[in-house]
């Protein structure tokens, strides 16, 4: 006995917490939403490229479209432009979009619209990057000065990622004479950043121009630049004015590489202006979308994978275990008695079709007139099977003048008797009339008001829109419901109708 | 919510058994469900006893097939009373007790008249299953009619008492003694309204009784007291119940018995699954008692010795007989 309770336990822990460590990772590794409420950004971005094309030559322009490898994914891409032709490829991690045209005049305009959110996989793909770089050609007082700057840095700095922020700020102390003459007069922050490739290419130390956008709404915006270097298993990112490490998580990185955004043959006074603008959107929604344009198939294997009209059915089927779990706590912890165990489930399944209050009047009215065929039925002394279609036989027949009745008087909801589970009806009444005549009437009438009430109470649980939502996306959960329920399954403590019952005992111990 | 939770430990601290623990801690563990047959069809209960040399209303003959329906009068013989059951039936349904003869006809307890063809026709009918739980075809068997004794008369309503008695792998437990009053038409279940009076398991004099959930000290209908009546043969029922474990192996029971006033105790039948109103009864917890027989168990298992019927009623009335009697 001590054994199969500490085996019970053992079982009940190991589904607890694979029950909620499932839950967690679909939450908290996933990111999927709790509620189907929530929320999530949707940013649309438009780049508008703007140049003047000569008359004579064609025309061919080609500009950077953001690689999509990291922590966003793109849900929409179009190429807006009228008689150019498109073509986009990737070049060393980047993608470049190629529009051209053989004849084009004038004032051009096109459209790169890009409609993205944060990735819900907790995947990466795999990165990999350069960790030794030959030093730059450098000759002169340059050198010296290069050489100068080095060796603070090198005694500041303890790895590659310290050595880089310590380089950046030196070079943005624009006080410094070495830094003066390094930079030659063009303070801007490319320029920079360009010294600071040129000191860390001494030192051996790779790094790389990256182009970003901030995903911030209704402002204008050009690409910012960044530095990063690979440490052998991330990228670790720069800001080329202050040293700081770290990308902030609304960046978006558009390119990389030394390039320049936009490379115009055939035209002249090209500019691109970046738009921005977010939406939210229903964050589950969001998340299948996500699904459709990404490999990450994080939703693959959840119920959202089934065809449509399945996952509507099992809507209402992963309800069902609660449902039972309410059946289970009224009778073995309140104590309420009702018909069989699972006949209320089943009725309150049925009272889906036909809306709570409806229901239950139509469920009264069939249940009492088919006690009363069935009272008539035991004085004609048949076998149970006869008896039973009789009843059966009778229901139907009420329910399709109930039908009819209703539909005549203009009443819509009568309709819906018509798919009111008239087997789970008939043994209702089967049952009823045994429990009646075994235990008499007031007992069949409390048995009958308690699996009404537990029914309507299981209906009103198992529609929760926020509940079936959260079940149908953690089906997990029915694991820790299952825990609960074998842990019910040793419970001894008194139902509390039995307080009531055995009152007569505390009466006697007060006197 | 705090009044329920006074409720629950004054409760606990009594010793009074819930279903939920019954169900998990004596029914669940203690009662094979591959024994169950035994006790739910009367039949196999009655040769098991009859085996067991346990004292059951003598048993005049099974019918299990139409055909043999041919056979009633041969069975009945030349007797004048008789009972005729479903060997399946619950809750008393399906029971003519024949009492009489009455030109060629038979007279039922309640003075009905009904012809020979009738009683075949409700053999019949007990055959196809009408009165077996899940309408399961069904055997009936016809007994010898428990004349109930007369030290009940005055405390009892028409029908037959009975005595009840929860046995735990074969100590009895606790004793009530039930009589059938007008609300339950003379059958002797609690919840169709007959009284439970308890018994003192050493001495067999009634104590209070419950009725309804409630405590009581008379009959509703005879108005005469429940309580310190003294039971006669009453060791020959505890043996009769203790013995009842090894004629069935199921480890918690309720047995059902009733005094003839001829033939003594007898055995009616048994209940794998016995209620809980006898504890009201008694005004007494069953888990007290309960576990005080468990961990006799535990003490002779690890003696390696079990007892005989007479050690374990002497046990039992040891321990918890001899209940004073409460005034008022």
């Amino acid at each position: 006995m001590r054994a199969l309770t500490l085996h019970l336990k053992l079982l009940i822990a190991i589904l607890v917490v694979l029950g909620i460590s499932v839950t967690a990772y679909q939450i908290f590794v996933l990111g999927i939403p709790v509620t189907e409420d929530a929320t999530d950004d949707l940013w649309n971005i438009d780049a508008k490229v703007e140049f003047v094309a000569s008359a004579k030559d064609p025309v061919k322009i080609q500009m950077f479209v953001p690689p999509l490898s990291r922590d966003f994914v793109s849900l929409n891409e179009s190429f807006i432009s009228n008689n150019y032709g498109v073509a986009v490829n990737r070049v060393d991690g980047n993608r470049k979009v190629t529009w051209s045209a053989r004849r084009a005049k004038g004032n051009q305009t096109l459209y790169y619209r890009l409609v993205l959110t944060k990735r819900y996989s907790g995947e990466k793909p795999k990165i990999k990057g350069a960790t030794f770089r030959d030093s730059m050609p450098i000759e002169g007082p340059e050198k010296v000065a290069a050489e100068a700057l080095l060796a603070p840095i090198r005694q500041h700095s303890a790895d590659v990622e310290t050595f880089i922020g310590e380089a950046i700020k030196r070079v943005n102390n624009v006080n410094d004479d070495n830094v003066k003459l390094l930079l030659a007069g063009d303070p801007t922050t490319a320029h920079k950043a360009k010294i600071v490739e040129l000191l860390l290419s001494i030192a051996h130390v790779p790094v790389e121009k990256v182009h970003t956008i901030r995903l911030v709404a209704d402002q204008p915006q050009v690409p910012e630049l960044w530095l990063r270097s690979f440490n052998g298993t991330d990228w670790l990112y720069f800001n080329p004015e202050t040293g700081e490490q770290g990308l902030p998580t609304d960046r978006l990185l558009w390119w990389s590489g030394d390039e320049n955004l936009i490379t115009v043959d055939g035209g002249k006074k090209a500019t691109v202006t970046f738009s921005l603008n977010n939406s939210e959107m229903n964050a589950i929604r969001l998340a299948k979308l996500t699904d459709e344009n990404t490999d990450a198939k994080f939703l693959e294997y959840s119920l959202y994978g089934l065809p449509l009209q399945t996952q509507q059915t099992f809507m209402i089927m992963v309800m069902i275990p609660i449902g039972v779990l309410v059946i289970l706590i009224l009778r073995n912890l309140i104590g309420i008695q009702t018909l069989g165990t699972f006949t209320p489930v089943l009725i309150a399944l049925a009272f889906r079709e036909t809306q709570l209050g409806f229901g239950i009047v139509l469920f009264t009215v069939i249940t009492a007139l088919g006690l009363s065929l069935r009272s008539y039925l035991e004085h004609l002394k048949l076998q149970m099977l006869p008896r039973l279609s009789v009843v059966l036989t009778f229901v139907v027949v009420l329910i399709a003048a109930i039908s009819l009745f209703s539909h005549k008087l203009g009443l819509e909801r009568g309709l819906s008797v018509a798919l009111f589970p008239m087997v789970i009806l008939t043994m209702t009444i089967e049952r009823l009339s045994i429990t009646w005549e075994e235990r008499g009437a007031s007992h069949a009438m409390k048995v009958a008001i308690g699996t009404l009430f537990a029914a309507s109470l299981a209906h009103l649980i198992m529609t929760v829109p926020e509940l079936v939502y959260f079940v149908f996306t953690f089906p997990a959960i029915l694991l820790i419901l299952v825990g609960f329920m074998l842990a019910m399954g040793r419970y001894r403590g008194y139902r509390l109708t039995e307080l009531v019952r055995f009152k007569a005992f505390l009466k006697k111990a007060d006197a | 919510m705090f009044g329920f939770w006074k409720t629950w430990k004054a409760l606990e601290a009594r010793g009074i058994m819930g279903i939920n623990r019954r169900n998990a801690d004596y029914v669940l563990k203690y009662n094979k469900r591959s024994l169950y047959p035994i006790v739910d069809d009367k039949i196999i209960t009655k040769e098991r006893a009859i085996a067991a040399g346990i004292h059951v209303p003598e048993l005049y003959g099974v019918i299990s097939t139409e055909k043999e329906i041919d056979k009633l009068g041969e069975i009945i013989g030349g007797r004048n009373d008789f009972v005729i059951k479903p060997a399946q039936g619950a809750g008393g349904d399906g029971i003519i007790v024949v009492a009489d003869r009455f030109e060629g006809r038979y007279r039922t307890v309640s003075g009905k008249i009904i012809a020979h063809e009738e009683l075949e026709h409700h053999i019949s009918s007990i055959l196809t299953g009408l009165y077996s739980l899940g309408g399961h075809r069904d055997r009936a068997l016809i007994e010898y009619r428990v004349t109930p004794d007369q030290i009940f008369k005055s405390i009892s309503y028409e029908g037959v008492p009975d005595i009840r008695i929860i046995v735990l792998m074969g100590y009895p437990v606790m004793a009530m003694l039930r009589l059938p009053t007008r609300q339950s038409s003379g059958k002797a279940n609690l919840h169709q309204g007959a009284i439970g009076v308890g018994v003192d398991l050493a001495t067999g004099l009634t104590l209070r009784g419950t009725w309804l959930n409630n405590i009581i000290t008379k009959h509703p209908d005879t108005t005469n007291a429940v309580d310190g009546v003294q039971l006669p043969y009453w060791d020959g029922f505890m043996k009769l119940a203790a013995g009842c474990y090894e004629l069935c192996g199921l480890g918690y029971i309720g047995v059902d018995m009733v005094l003839d006033q001829d033939k003594g105790p007898l055995i009616l039948e048994l209940n794998a699954r016995p209620g809980l109103n006898i504890q009201i009864a008694n005004d007494c917890g069953l888990t007290l008692r309960c576990h005080a027989v468990e961990a006799r168990l535990e003490e002779l298992k690890a003696r390696g010795v079990s007892e005989t019927v007479e050690e374990r009623v002497a046990f039992v009335q040891e321990m918890f007989g001899h209940i004073p009697a409460v005034e008022g």
